[in-house]
């Protein structure tokens, strides 16, 4: 019985991939695409209740750390007063409305540019903390990289000629380069991890 | 008689995957384990390792799979952080070492249930299955990386493997690994996270290696094949390359 399930699972898994992946390459045919929309819009249905799943498992994870007292359980608590704060006013306000967008503008979006300003600054402690644990040449070679394109990005006035040429050089040649070549083995490690998936059900949970 | 470009993409698409099929196939016919002799990367070598040290130091591990929902365009890197999920599985359920799994798509939340269920099922421990151990933190990338770097302050987590699709939000996971001396092992597809993840760790797998993890962790025929595939079309492509160089550049003196 299993074994059918499994195989019912894998056929209706790799037809509806198989369809939405004609579609997508063959576009002149209307009923493919028409099919692969239908599939695709399906899709994102099923993902809209993953993230209820999602808000369920969160509510799970934190409200028991507030329960059992656990280590920094202050967090928790306020993450579950601010979530049920900013669902009783997009209840009552709707999702659209100015409180609930004021919320989103004055909170969250400021907290996220906040938090993505301090990547460079974390990567210049990683830096420091790189070069004393691994002096080796590629480690040297990085460091050498990261300070040519930083100056070169920096408005030096009147010395731009210095450190600017090489800094272009090194993003629009070198790293531009190393970038497509990634890119490429990236592509290819997906279309590979792909067809497994789509042509023999190769996912996690038909294992 | 023109041919539609589209129909000549789809030929093409279909050639390359009816071969890899065919290659598959055949493997498949064959399960079992064998070790990947195709290369060795020290990430995935040192894995088993670091989840020694784990189980030794009593401190629980840290999985991050990354943002990558399974209906988008990352579906296919966060496949390749399931598979070192699984291979991983195992040991840390036999090991009874503390483990945290942190999504930042829902969609890869019962994925990552599933699989952690049933290693502890696989192991006779059904009752010891706790699903609040895999945790959806935030949709958004950077409050995902910052939800998941509280996780190894306040877990005592004492290993912290990152695997799927990041960008460079993932500094904020690694610094807070870097701030508290916990082993890092990580995954990463996109140049920006790959960038910020190379001053952090030695133990880093770059571009398409991350496609190498279902192979170098658990020698499956299956992964170890498709490695094989994906080297050989590597270097057919590589080759390609300045080929495809060259005849351009000759039709373009002529």
């Amino acid at each position: 019985m299993s074994f059918v399930r499994k195989w019912v699972s894998v056929l209706v898994a790799s037809v509806v991939g198989i369809v939405v992946l004609l579609g997508s390459l063959l576009r002149a045919n209307a009923w493919l695409v028409g099919a692969r929309d239908v599939l695709v819009d399906w899709a994102i249905i099923v993902a809209g209740f993953a993230l209820l799943l999602g808000i369920l498992n969160v509510l799970s994870v934190h409200g028991g750390r507030v329960v059992r007292v656990r280590k920094e359980w202050g967090y928790s608590l306020a993450l579950l007063i601010s979530a049920a704060g900013l669902a009783l006013v997009t209840a009552v306000q709707g999702p659209s409305a100015g409180s609930t967008q004021m919320l989103v503008d004055v909170v969250i979006v400021p907290v996220g540019a906040a938090l993505a300003a301090l990547v460079l600054f974390v990567l210049v402690g990683a830096v420091s903390r790189m070069l004393r644990v691994r002096r080796d040449a590629t480690s040297l070679l990085f460091v050498f990289v990261v300070a040519i394109v930083l100056l070169g990005s920096t408005p030096l006035v009147d010395w731009e000629w210095l450190a600017q040429p090489p800094r272009d050089w090194i993003v629009n040649v070198l790293s531009l380069a190393g970038m497509r070549g990634l890119l490429l083995g990236v592509a290819l490690g997906t279309v590979i991890t792909a067809l497994r998936a789509l042509l023999l059900g190769d996912w996690p949970h038909e294992r | 008689m023109g041919l539609d470009p589209n129909m000549i993409e789809a030929v093409l698409w279909l050639g390359v995957s009816a071969l890899v099929l065919l290659v598959l196939l055949v493997a498949r016919g064959r399960e079992g384990v064998r070790s990947a002799e195709t290369r060795q990367l020290s990430a995935f070598r040192d894995l088993r390792r670091v989840v020694g040290e784990s189980a030794e130091k009593g401190g629980a591990i840290h999985i991050a799979l990354g943002g990558g929902g399974i209906a988008g365009e990352d579906a296919m890197v966060s496949l390749a952080g399931f598979q070192l999920l699984e291979a991983l599985a195992a040991d840390l359920v036999s090991y009874h070492i503390p483990t945290i799994i942190s999504v930042g798509d829902p969609t890869l939340l019962p994925l990552a249930q599933d699989v952690l269920r049933r290693a502890y099922e696989m192991r006779g421990l059904p009752d010891s299955y706790d699903p609040n151990q895999v945790r959806f933190v935030a949709p958004s990338p950077v409050a995902y990386a910052a939800g998941a770097a509280q996780f190894l302050e306040s877990e005592d987590v004492v290993a912290s493997v990152i695997i799927g699709a990041f960008g460079a939000e993932v500094s904020l996971i690694m610094e807070a690994a870097s701030r508290r001396g916990i082993s890092q092992v990580a995954a990463a597809a996109a140049p920006q996270a790959v960038g910020v993840l190379y001053p952090a760790t030695e133990h880093l797998a770059i571009g398409e290696q991350l496609f190498a993890a279902g192979a170098q962790t658990s020698g499956l025929r299956r992964y170890v094949t498709s490695l094989e595939v994906q080297d050989v079309l590597r270097l057919v492509l590589i080759a390609a390359i300045p080929v495809s160089a060259l005849v351009t550049y000759l039709r373009g003196s002529v």
